[in-house]
């Protein structure tokens, strides 16, 4: 290259022209992005490249011919520029449009993601495969009176579920109908349906209080999902039934369900509800035909309707879904948990 | 109740092993908790359900076991040799409270020799986890645990006064227990004592001093009836419960009360020898009318839905003990243990435990009903998807927290928070009115685990002491639905996701209108926090929320790096508001002219003001209007005066708008504002 040194304008010219056909060659014969890679570094590399080199020559270029040549030259970077780009193109390596290409594996905006709580996300699928049974979610009040707690439920003032150690009842004057936080969802089945006229068909849900002691499996506070069908003709047939496409929606599969006779005041007959989860029979809540003291005491003719009425611990059936071994931890709102669902 | 199966095969002859007859049991009413292997024997606990007093004892289970596998049923039936001399010349009995005590039975055994009990009872009592005592005392807790009726076994040497007298307790009347320890009881117990002081915690414990020891001769052998109240509360609240309260506080089988004594008597002659006095002594009624119940041949499959012959409903019922009147099964009594049972739907209960549930088939399909999520449901579930949609996680916190917390924030109402007893967990007794403070307490609580950044919301009820509305869904307290947020930046980062909230539920809406106004409020920033305020037409202006920037103190006492803010919403009376479908209002088809006025108002004037006059000023052709930079500059816009630079957009429905329209309506503007705000237009 040294040959261009110090030469005219027309010897200038011929070397770009020759840069200019030996790269259009290098180009055209390069097979892959590794040639082209090489007549990249050949023409128009930074620091050796020969179009580095006739840049140089351009101050040997007298005073008058140096516009016409610096016009030149640039035509002529330009277009080995292009010819590169091109090759680069059409092999389909490359891919920069413009400027110096991305770190692919860097990370992307932090975007945000926020998380419904797993107790949340439990009884949205309950209410969901519900609702597709015909069930309507209601909800209703959390602190209650005696009636709607215990006496339209038919438990009698005797009953050892109201005692007032097993209760949390509220300090006010009331002393003829003491107040209490709710111990169960039923009684906004009782609220519905002294309201309404038979057929129904409803799921209340929410927040209950028993004075358990916190432990692994058992906290004073968690959420019942209760479902509740009054229609005339109803059987156990329809409950089992309906139990059973609830528990092979919600667990996948043909589920069987399995009843054991249990008692609860306000169902009779009562069962408790076993499902199969992973080849073993889990309990999964109470259920019964709704006792005809209870279709009385909200003003229904137990003669003309019946129905059923069956409740799940959502905590029980979330810790297992999701497992989580301490049902505490859905009330410590660590971020790193909540997270995770 | 745990059962020993050596000593269920006295009463009935089960053709199957253990792990089967407990299957059999679970799946007809008593719940398998466990198998034991106890020496030669096996003991299998069952969970007994309340109603099922009569299976606290072997032979309650036996008769189970006897229907569910049809076989028969062996009751023992005691008449013990009786001497001479009648219990009555040497005991009275005295009711003094019929109400907690309906019957008592006194039998008086003398010349007992008081000594270790034989290795057959021994076994037994061991494998149902009883320890041996002595011979007298372990016959009464034989026997209890063979039939469910308590008995308890004085020493007669101890009683004063020849007297039996059953009475409720004193107040604060001392009484020392079995256990020797002394306990102090009230009105609501029943005791038993003689002529001077109370032996006995009626159907709980008995006492010390009269207890049977080494050198008893002479046994009075109690068997009664006691209300379950006097029994639970004496058992809770001291702390005693026994297998006898537990029985008592269920309720044995009247029927069973002198045939225990009997039993007992019969016994303690076999084991301890000495002679039985003639006759009990008894004072008070056994109330036993079992009831009458019809049972029409449909009531079976209408309820279960599957059809038992009438020949097998006959079978069961006979098997449990109920008694046909008549000759058609239409009409029956119940037995005397079981006062459950009154009404046909509990006869197709028994009829359909026995049977086998598993027989009820699980595919009958229900008709198809259509079902809608109610309004508030609906604006719980958009509230939680805006908050989600912008990186938080929902939160779950407890709605009794304690004194300190509850009195941190009470935006719908001044009355104190409604207490609570027990307290939820240690010292949490208040309903809270707010979740504010709890969400302040979980982010804190995050902080501390290394999660600086936690954005949490709730959506909860609060609890506040006053009368609800008169909607049938209310309870007797007013329970606002809320949700409340907690997040990291300024206040304008809290009331931006307001408005965000706000917009997704509808508001505002073509009749409705929301407001910031400053308020003080705890615990947010002095002149930091806004009431937001729902106007609407015909409606008296309310509070739907608050919002600010979490004050200092706040955040000192919760360890929270600043700045925090929050907020909290009535999502229940912004859920109205979404009711109704939502219309299509068409995107504008001519073009809008935008329009940049810097207007230079004093530091007093709020945004608010100068909004409302540029709407007035505007009217319909307002499409958009935006404040951005505020900016001050004493020596350009004088000393107190600030200048803001608001961003109009205004476009007509109804064509192009024409340069000069624009130009009168921002004319209008620019005068509107000066009259109302003392706005200047700067160059």
């Amino acid at each position: 290259m040294s040959n261009v040194a110090g030469s005219s304008l027309d010897t200038f010219l011929a070397a770009l022209e020759l840069l200019r056909s030996d790269a259009a060659k290098a180009v055209a014969e390069a097979a892959d992005n590794a040639a082209v890679e090489a007549a990249r570094i050949e023409f128009a590399g930074a620091r050796s490249g020969r179009l580095k080199a006739v840049q140089k020559a351009l101050g040997g270029i007298p005073a008058a011919d140096k516009p016409a040549a610096g016009r030149h030259f640039n035509d002529t970077k330009a277009a080995v520029v292009a010819l590169l780009e091109s090759a680069q193109a059409r092999l389909g390596g490359g891919g920069a449009e413009r400027g110096e290409s991305l770190d692919v594996t860097l990370p992307g905006d932090a975007i945000p993601l926020g998380h419904l709580h797993p107790i949340t996300q439990t009884i949205r699928q309950v209410q969901e495969i519900m609702g597709q049974l015909g069930f309507e979610s209601v909800d209703g009040p959390e602190v209650e009176d005696q009636w709607h707690n215990f006496e339209a439920l038919a438990i009698s003032p005797e009953h050892p579920a109201r005692d007032p150690l097993d209760n949390f009842y509220l300090a006010t004057a009331r002393a003829a109908d003491p107040l209490l936080l709710r111990s169960q969802t039923s009684t906004v089945q009782i609220r519905v349906m002294e309201s309404r006229e038979p057929p129904l068909r409803i799921v209340s849900l929410g927040r209950v209080y028993r004075p358990d002691t916190a432990d692994a499996t058992h906290y004073p506070m968690f959420h019942q999902v209760e479902g509740l069908l009054i229609e005339p003709g109803t059987t156990m047939a329809h409950l089992k039934s309906v139990l059973r496409l609830f528990a092979s929606r919600f667990l996948g599969g043909d589920v069987h369900v399995r009843f054991r006779p249990s008692f609860f005041p306000f169902t009779e007959p009562s069962v408790e509800v076993d499902m199969e989860w992973g080849g073993r029979w889990v309990e999964m809540g109470g259920a019964g035909m709704v006792d005809p003291a209870v279709l009385a005491a909200v003003g229904y003719d137990p003669d003309a309707v019946t129905g059923f009425a069956f409740g799940l611990g959502v905590e029980r059936i979330a810790a297992r879904r999701y497992g989580v071994a301490d049902i505490r931890d859905f009330y410590k709102n660590d971020a790193r948990f909540l997270r995770q669902f | 109740m745990i059962i020993s199966t050596s000593w269920l095969a006295d009463y009935v002859q089960v053709p199957a092993t253990a792990a089967e007859l407990a299957e059999r049991l679970a799946l007809s009413g008593l719940n398998h908790e466990s198998t034991t292997v106890v020496d030669a024997d096996t003991a299998i606990e069952l969970e007994v359900t309340s109603n099922r007093p009569d299976c606290l004892g072997h032979l309650g289970v036996a008769r189970e076991a006897a229907v569910l596998f049809d076989r028969p049923l062996a009751v023992p039936d005691p008449w013990p040799l009786e001497g001479a001399a009648a219990a009555a010349d040497r005991v009275a009995v005295v009711i003094e409270s019929p109400e907690i005590c309906p019957f008592y039975s006194a039998r008086v055994i003398r010349g007992v020799r008081v000594g270790p009990s034989p290795a057959w009872l021994v076994a037994r009592l061991r494998t149902v986890g009883v320890a041996s005592v002595t011979n007298v005392v372990d016959v009464t807790n034989y026997v209890m645990l063979e039939c469910g009726q308590p008995l308890h076994a004085f020493d007669l040497a101890k009683l004063r006064g020849g007297r039996i007298v059953v009475r409720r307790a004193g107040a604060a009347e001392p009484f020392t227990a079995l256990n020797h320890k002394t306990y102090l009881l009230d009105e609501r117990m029943c005791v038993i004592a003689d002529a001077e002081r109370p032996l006995a915690l009626a159907g709980v414990m008995g006492g010390a001093e009269s207890e049977i020891s080494a050198a008893t001769t002479d046994v009075l052998l109690e068997s009664a009836q006691f209300a379950p109240l006097p029994v639970r509360a004496a058992a809770r609240s001291l702390a005693l419960a026994s297998g006898s309260s537990y029985r008592f506080e269920r309720g044995p089988d009247p029927a069973m009360v002198d045939w225990a004594s009997r039993r007992a008597a019969a016994l303690i002659l076999e084991l301890a020898g000495g002679v039985l006095d003639r006759d009990a002594v008894t004072a008070g009624q056994l109330a036993s009318s079992p009831a009458e119940i019809g049972l029409a041949p449909q009531r079976v499959p209408e309820v279960l839905g599957i059809d038992v012959p009438l020949a097998r409903q006959r079978r069961i019922l006979v098997g449990l003990g109920f008694q046909p009147l008549g000759d058609h099964g239409h009409r029956w009594r119940a037995p005397t243990w079981r006062r459950d049972c009154t009404r046909d739907i509990d006869l197709v209960e028994e009829i359909a435990r026995i049977e086998g549930y598993e027989q009820v088939p699980e595919d009958v399909g229900i008709a198809a009903r259509p079902v809608a999520l109610s309004d508030r449901e609906q604006a719980v579930r958009q509230a939680g998807a805006v908050l989600v949609g912008r990186g938080f996680c929902e939160a779950m916190t407890r709605s009794v927290v304690d004194e300190s917390l509850a009195g941190l924030a009470s935006p719908w109402g001044d009355a104190p928070p409604l207490v609570i007893a027990p307290p939820l967990v240690r010292g949490a007794d208040r309903l809270r009115r707010s979740l504010l403070p709890s969400l302040l307490e979980a982010r804190g609580g995050n902080v501390a685990v290394g999660v600086d950044d936690a954005d949490l919301f709730e959506i909860a009820r609060g609890y506040l002491d006053r009368p609800a509305n008169a909607d049938s869904a209310a309870g007797p307290v007013d329970e606002p639905l809320l949700v409340a947020f907690v997040t990291g930046g300024d206040f304008f980062r809290a009331k931006g996701l307001c408005a965000a909230l706000l917009a997704k539920l509808g508001l505002p809406g073509g009749e409705t209108s929301i407001a910031y106004h400053p308020i003080s409020l705890d615990p947010f920033a002095r002149g930091r926090a806004a009431e937001i305020l729902l106007e609407s037409i015909g409606q008296a202006t309310r509070r739907v929320g608050v919002v600010g920037e979490i004050a200092q103190v706040a955040r000192e006492r919760f360890s929270l790096p600043g700045p925090v803010s929050a907020a909290e919403l009535r999502l229940d009376w912004l859920a109205v508001h979404l009711a109704g479908t939502r219309r299509l209002v068409q995107p504008p088809e001519f073009p809008a002219v935008a329009r940049d006025l810097n207007l230079v108002v004093a530091e007093s004037v709020s945004w608010g003001e100068l909004e409302r006059a540029i709407r007035a000023a505007a009217g319909e052709l307002l499409e958009a209007c935006h404040v951005g930079q505020v900016w001050r500059d004493p020596e350009r816009l004088g000393v107190g005066n600030k200048s803001l630079l608001v961003a109009l957009t205004l476009r007509s429905r109804s064509g192009t708008l024409t340069g000069e329209a624009a130009a009168e309506a921002i004319e209008r503007i620019v005068a509107e504002c000066a009259a109302r705000a003392g706005a200047a237009l700067r160059g």
